[in-house]
């Protein structure tokens, strides 16, 4: 920190650091701890790490997470990137204002909306709870973040890069793969990694619209949280803070080369 | 082979209700010489680069391109190249990507590709710059390569939307140089976009002056500088001194109170006129031998010349450009010749305007 | 031309999207509110909302959303304010935005160890002579929780407004004599308002329909209206019930949106 700052406004933003940091240390710690309890740390152990990786049941509800998570980016970006270039395409202020009003409607609502309007959707129209279900309901509430990470990357774009295009001989479908694309690659991948995370981070939309046989992570640490402690989770979430610690140092890098947006935050 | 190369008939472009951006303009355009439309911003001098450039749909009137009606033509499939006011280059590909990028699209064999960038490149003296990004160039530089981007596909006209006015005055001044060189070694046809009279002045063969979405007057520098057709272009090239007043017959003029001699004829007696006398064709004098009497109200020193600002008896102001100085407050003469004044018919067309002015020249009187 | 159909193309799977998982959840959602749980038609469920303990639930859920927002600007707001003072802002800010990106249940979790009875937080009171309290399933824990949770989403929005904000501007205000306070209250908040309203947005939603938290850490002591939602949809299966108070909820969002503005999470 600089030493602009008062020695009182210093002390305060280290509280807040701490107290941000302190319980993800906290289940660091004690998931070596050998006394099985979230207090009292007996001795180090890696116990809980190697059941961890014996529970074939959680290491199957990793893998079904990742699937979700990867698979709903997927899509999301792909349709979102679409969807931002449809927005930035429209001429009337009117249908563009209406169609981000209505892009944002999944952001801004709750998530037990979101979960509760998704489950009637899909017992509407009959399709099964389960793994389909939660992977569309994934895609439907990344797509809007997508555009939203595109979108001022289009904007920022000058529209004489594209007249330039189209004046050195490009045809449409060239002006969006050599200029559109390349230029918007680094929100599509911001896009893509947002969508990552909130579907990773995805609880309660999960809860409502999974069937008996399909569990994520969130949900299934839930249900593991309300039975108790166990210091499984706490080696659990030891992999996933690495795991988001990798992500963010590779979200970092991207930022970095598409500097005017700043950051986004998961919810 | 006819020597023009674009035609405008009767070509007019509206947005919606609103007024015309180009109201029923026409004019053609030679093959191998340096055009430059001059307007103050609105004037709808862009608007003609962008329908030639196709990235633009007139709404009234014919473009001919080589003789071929282009109107439908699409902007990848013409044969003029642009260079964009902000460039436009592609940041996300280097030097000579983007030099390459028009080469690539007609799948153009990669060595020569290799040959031609090349060339382009030494051409806008930037040989050795082909793996650099575009973020490390100055601004002149990327003024290159956006010419050597537009040269490279050989066009048979190239656009230029004003390309200087993101440089600083030196720079610009140098390019200016440049460009005109470059014109006359490619002996392609330049059509260049600026507001800046002084740009249009050094760097042309013709010169269209707009104004309102019409075509004011166009001609060779000279002619527009020496014989403005109206009060707008007057007043929009160079610095002039124009008073109202009237002809009193074949070579004399009346204005503020006095009768002058003047080289104009050929205009109906006691016609009221405009009358435009350049600041450098007024000399200071003292009060017997000046043709007008003005008091000295300020003056600046602009380095090669004083410009003094005067006003004569009825509020009309005078602006001297001479190299002597003078006292503020002071009253003075000025005298000038009677070649210095240029006398302006209110509403003239430029065609009545051209067939006047020629008959001057050739001695010959035209009666109205 | 061609162009239309391009266009066209671009956004038939996102205008599908908008229909399938915008327009269609939103409308089903209000035609399930007029069903009862017999699967009638009525008004009961609206009649059943304005019942007093409806009506103390929404009241409730509307005060804790409100101290949650409330306790989170008073914090936020000074800690976004000495962010932009650091040397290296952005990687600061990062590092106030990577928990945030931590599942939430695992943060949930972790302070179930540290308010546990014999937590970490406990053993703290004992040692300073305060005693061991019962920390967890109180309304202090729920709070202090959702503060955590939520506070990297205000911290953000006011963080970007105080850094857009050209800083010649407070010369301009010193220029002219402003005191700091003066300066603060006149230049500097006025100009991150919406920032400040964006934040509250985005924490005041999400925080009206907390359900999770509820559970977990309020031991199902606080019921908001997330909770009776979940409660409806999940538990009793009262569909029409549970779509009724997401229609109010649906409601309240649109107002706390057209009064705070529409500005979109996080970005």
């Amino acid at each position: 920190m600089d030493n602009k700052i008062n020695p009182m406004s210093r002390i305060f933003l280290a509280l807040i650091f701490l107290i941000l940091y302190a319980p993800i240390f906290f289940l660091v710690f004690y998931s070596f701890n050998s006394g099985g309890t979230m207090y009292g740390f007996k001795s180090f152990t890696l116990d809980w790490y190697k059941e961890l990786f014996q529970d074939s049941r959680l290491l199957i509800i990793v893998m079904n997470t990742l699937v979700i998570a990867l698979l709903s980016s997927l899509f999301a970006t792909i349709i979102g990137v679409f969807g931002a270039l449809g927005i930035h395409s429209m001429k009337k202020r009117q249908t563009k204002n209406t169609l981000l009003s209505l892009n944002n409607v999944l952001i801004v609502s709750p998530d037990v909306i979101i979960g509760a309007s998704f489950l009637i959707l899909f017992t509407m129209a009959g399709i099964k709870l389960g793994m389909f279900s939660v992977l569309l309901s994934h895609i439907a509430f990344s797509i809007p973040i997508v555009v939203l990470m595109v979108l001022p990357k289009l904007s920022e774009m000058s529209p004489t890069l594209i007249d330039a295009a189209r004046d050195l001989g490009a045809s449409r479908w060239n002006v969006l793969a050599k200029v559109v694309l390349p230029y918007i690659t680094p929100g599509i991948f911001a896009g893509f990694f947002m969508a990552l995370t909130y579907s990773l981070d995805d609880f309660a939309v999960t809860f409502f619209v999974t069937g008996n046989g399909f569990t994520t992570l969130s949900v299934e640490i839930y249900s593991l949280a309300r039975r108790g402690i166990s210091l499984n989770v706490n080696a659990l979430s030891t992999l996933l803070f690495l795991f988001t610690l990798v992500l963010v140092v590779v979200y970092y890098f991207i930022s970095q080369r598409n500097k005017p947006n700043g950051w986004g935050v998961n919810k | 082979m006819t020597n023009e190369i674009i035609q405008f008939r009767n070509v007019t472009k509206q947005y919606d209700d609103d007024p015309a951006v180009l109201d029923n303009v026409s004019f053609e355009i030679e093959r191998g010489k340096f055009y430059t439309l001059l307007g103050p911003s609105g004037c709808g001098k862009t608007t003609i680069l962008r329908l030639i450039a196709g990235f633009t749909e007139a709404s009234e009137g014919d473009i001919y391109f080589n003789g071929k009606k282009i109107n439908d033509v699409p902007a990848n499939k013409r044969q003029v190249n642009t260079v964009f006011q902000d460039y436009a280059l592609f940041p996300h590909l280097n030097v000579f990507e983007n030099v390459a990028f028009g080469l690539r699209i007609k799948k153009m064999k990669n060595t020569e590709i290799q040959i031609k960038v090349k060339e382009a490149l030494s051409f806008v003296n930037l040989e050795g710059y082909e793996t650099r990004e575009i973020r490390d160039m100055s601004g002149g530089q990327r003024q290159r390569v956006a010419i050597a981007r537009a040269i490279v596909n050989e066009p048979e006209v190239i656009l230029l939307d004003e390309p200087l006015s993101a440089l600083d005055l030196k720079l610009r001044t140098e390019m200016q140089y440049e460009l005109r060189e470059l014109q006359r070694r490619l002996g392609i046809t330049f059509i260049f976009v600026t507001h800046d009279q002084e740009e249009a002045l050094a760097m042309s063969d013709e010169i269209f002056v707009l104004n309102k979405g019409k075509i004011q007057q166009s001609g060779t520098p000279i002619d527009i500088y020496d014989e403005p057709i109206n009060r707008f272009v007057a007043d929009f090239i160079g610095e002039s001194n124009i008073v109202e007043g009237s002809m009193i017959k074949d070579y004399l003029v009346e204005f503020v109170g006095g009768q002058f001699e003047c080289v104009d004829r050929g205009l109906n007696p006691d016609e009221p006129v405009e009358v435009v006398i350049r600041p450098e064709d007024l000399e200071i004098t003292t009060l017997e031998r000046g043709k007008l009497k003005v008091r000295v109200d300020s003056q600046l020193f602009r380095g090669v010349h004083y410009e003094i600002s005067c006003y004569d008896i009825y509020g009309n102001e005078w602006l001297v450009h001479s190299t002597k100085r003078a006292a503020v407050g002071d009253e003075i003469g000025l005298y000038f010749d009677p070649e210095a004044i240029h006398v302006m018919r209110f509403g003239e067309s430029e065609a009545d305007f051209d067939r006047r002015l020629e008959a001057y020249t050739h001695g010959v009187v035209h009666e109205q | 031309m061609n162009n239309k159909i391009t266009q066209n193309l671009y956004l038939l799977p996102y205008a599908l999207w908008i229909v399938l998982f915008v327009i269609a959840p939103l409308l089903l959602v209000l035609y399930y509110s007029f069903f009862d749980i017999e699967g009638h038609f009525s008004l009961m469920n609206y009649m059943n909302f304005f019942t007093p303990v409806y009506m103390k639930m929404a009241f409730s859920s509307f005060w804790y959303a409100f101290l949650i927002t409330f306790i989170s600007l008073i914090f936020a707001y000074p800690t976004a304010y000495l962010l932009t003072k650091t040397r290296h802002k952005q990687l600061w800010l990062l590092l106030i935005i990577v928990p945030s990106w931590i599942n939430l249940l695992l943060k949930a979790y972790a302070f179930l160890g540290i308010f546990g009875t014999k937590g970490i937080a406990n053993s703290f009171l004992e040692a300073i002579g305060v005693g061991s309290k019962q920390i967890l399933f109180t309304d202090f824990s729920f709070i202090f929780v959702s503060v955590y949770i939520f506070i990297p989403f205000m911290i953000l929005p006011i963080f970007n407004s105080l850094n857009e904000m050209n800083p010649s501007l407070l010369d301009a205000a010193n220029d002219l004599g402003a005191s700091k306070w003066t300066t603060f209250r006149r230049v500097i908040f006025p100009l991150t308002i919406n920032g400040v309203k964006s934040g509250c947005q985005v924490v005041f939603i999400p925080a009206l329909s907390l359900f999770m938290l509820t559970r977990l850490i309020a031991g199902n002591r606080v019921i908001t209206l997330g909770t009776a939602i979940e409660q409806h949809f999940l538990v009793t299966r009262d569909w029409g019930m549970g779509s009724t108070i997401a229609v109010f909820l649906i409601i309240i969002m649109f107002l706390i949106m057209s009064v705070t503005g529409n500005r979109k999470r996080g970005v």
